[in-house]
């Protein structure tokens, strides 16, 4: 007999959740911050967010730090959308957020193939839509953690250093845009992470995977770009198509003279397959037909 | 009826599943037995609302498996065959949970977590990390997180499965708890007949998607036959045939052994003027026990 305790009955009353998906987001991101090595990359994820405050503060106090301003460099701490863009798509940004995707992401659905933990989701009264938004909503905390966050910070810090609303005065609509663009970007994330999470049952290929498609994206942008000199080659970059959209978000000259809505398109149609795959691969049980 | 299901049909492409099952669950413990892909597991998943059955209808709980699977899941306990856990979880955080997900407030479903692993005996475990639990943990793990929400249903399937004899008899024990007045009825999908036997009143008998038989285990054991096993010298298939004239089965091990199955009407005599009739000498008699294992392998028509 291994019984130590006798069973009893629970006495409680089932509760209807509003967000049905929340225990999921929260043991995975429980899971994720102790994962080795996750909270060092978070935390230096943050490093750009730090300087942008410091290029705030120093556009409030141009006199006192002249001595860095030879050679044009005023236009670094100029306070206007631009320099929300520059932030929220830089290169650094973007490419610490697919590092973050590789540890916190990677093995979202993988590690459920894995352990075959579907089959346990699924015997909770819980929808596929639950699920899968449970595991977004993780992601989806990374990337606004480190993207609509800040950026509504700047807002706040310059609003403070200057005194005066003159920034939202001037550009009434740039809260809109970085909450659009913020959101924009953790669609795509969640989409990105989730679908090469269901593509294998072990994180570490799908850790590879994130990491890999994004660089070799751009590599062969790169590559191409050399040897054709065309623009429009930009599209097979990922990065540089949500560079190009969020010029439009912030209504600044893209890099590339190539209609936005061509990499919002790129970006959409990945979004389509990928999201169309991700939930024919969800399942409560394997049907092999 | 806690469980009724009528002419479920189920194929996996070209292979029938499930074959116009028709069924109903009373209260207790009940065994869904048969062969390795008798359909038992896919019975289980259409119940659970995993697959959509092409045809027939059914209830669970007083719910349509087709049209309320989420209602069923709330108030059925699943322990699924497979080693299933979540990696980097301990036992109570892992229980608890699942039972949050089943709707249980955050913190009852902590403090129940803890009960049901003392319950199946992972007390001491219950902070270790679940990729350091043996497979006999993990089965009774299995078992806590079917139990967390305390459901009045409970489908285990195959829950001895990877079990060395002692684990086996563990789960086992613990199945047997909960089918004796704990108000929790029980399916337990097995192959193993003596696990069956063990735990269950009520047996169901699926054999290539078909329900062979149904019933109490201790009707089904006692119903039609009486059984014996003889040794003879002689023609022993001249014997037999004219045993089968009289309306007798038969089936010989593979040690000689002769099972005799005579049906209630006939009288044991018949043995003996069928064997004076064909000039055969019986050796040896000795009525026999007619078990489950008897029964099932009647049903399924195998040895």
């Amino acid at each position: 007999m291994i019984r130590e305790h006798g069973y009893s009955h629970w006495d409680g009353q089932f509760i209807e959740r509003r967000l049905p998906w929340w225990p999921i987001t929260r043991l995975n991101l429980k899971l994720a911050f102790r994962k080795k090595h996750f909270r060092p990359v978070y935390a230096f994820s943050f490093m750009p967010a730090f300087f942008f405050i410091v290029a705030i503060y120093i556009s409030e106090r141009i006199e006192d730090f002249q001595f860095i301003m030879r050679g044009g460099r005023a236009v670094l701490f100029e306070i206007n959308p631009n320099f929300f863009k520059n932030y929220l798509a830089s290169d650094f940004l973007l490419f610490m957020l697919i590092l973050i995707m590789v540890f916190a992401a990677a093995g979202l659905i993988a590690d459920d193939f894995r352990f075959n933990a579907l089959t346990f989701y699924f015997s909770r009264p819980l929808r596929k839509r639950d699920y899968l938004l449970g595991k977004a909503a993780v992601i989806a905390f990374f990337v606004l953690s480190l993207t609509a966050i800040p950026a509504i910070l700047f807002i706040f810090i310059k609003i403070l250093f200057a005194g005066n609303f003159s920034l939202l005065k001037n550009y009434p609509w740039l809260p809109l845009s970085i909450i659009g663009y913020s959101l924009f970007l953790t669609f795509f994330y969640c989409i990105y992470a989730l679908f090469l999470s269901c593509l294998s049952r072990h994180s570490r290929y799908v850790s590879v995977m994130i990491f890999a498609v994004y660089v070799f994206s751009d590599f062969l942008y790169g590559f191409f770009y050399n040897w054709f000199r065309q623009p429009f080659l930009l599209l097979l970059s990922l990065k540089h198509n949500l560079q190009q959209v969020a010029a439009f978000a912030f209504g600044v000259k893209p890099a590339q003279p190539v209609p936005w809505f061509w990499s919002f398109l790129v970006l959409g149609l990945f979004c389509l397959l990928a999201g169309y795959l991700i939930i024919r691969k969800i399942r409560a049980v394997e049907v092999i037909r | 009826m806690k469980v009724e299901v009528s002419h479920l049909h189920f194929s996996y492409g070209s292979i029938k599943a499930l074959d116009d099952v028709s069924l109903s669950l009373e209260g207790g413990a009940t065994g869904l037995l048969g062969p390795n892909g008798a359909g038992k597991t896919t019975l289980i998943k259409i119940l659970l609302g995993f697959l959509r059955p092409e045809k027939g209808e059914g209830r669970v709980l007083g719910f349509d498996i087709l049209h309320e699977p989420r209602k069923i899941r709330q108030l059925v306990g699943y322990m699924p065959e497979d080693d299933c856990f979540l990696p980097g979880m301990d036992a109570v955080t892992f229980t608890a949970f699942f039972g949050e997900l089943a709707g249980m407030p955050r913190q009852e479903a902590m403090k129940r977590a803890h009960e049901v692993l003392f319950y199946v005996g992972l007390g001491e475990a219950r902070y270790r990390l679940l990729e350091t639990y043996s497979a006999g943990m993990r089965q009774r793990l299995k078992l806590a997180q079917a139990l967390v929400h305390d459901p009045q249903l409970l489908f285990l399937d195959e829950p001895t499965s990877n079990l060395d004899p002692q684990g086996r008899m563990e789960i086992l024990e613990l199945i047997k708890d909960l089918a004796n007045g704990k108000g929790i009825q029980i399916l337990l999908s097995s192959h193993i007949l003596s696990d069956i036997e063990m735990v269950c009143e009520h047996v169901i008998i699926l054999n290539r998607g078909k329900v062979v038989a149904q019933g109490k285990i201790k009707d089904l054991k006692t119903m039609n036959f009486r059984l014996y096993e003889l040794k003879i010298k002689g023609e022993r298939e001249k014997w037999l045939a004219e045993l089968a004239a009289r309306g007798c089965q038969s089936e010989v091990t593979e040690d000689g052994l002769i099972r005799l199955y005579l049906p209630a009407e006939i009288n044991p005599r018949e043995i003996f003027m069928a064997a004076f009739k064909t000039g055969v000498q019986i050796r040896h008699f000795k009525p026999s026990q007619y078990t489950l294992e008897d029964f099932f392998a009647r049903a399924v028509g195998v040895d």
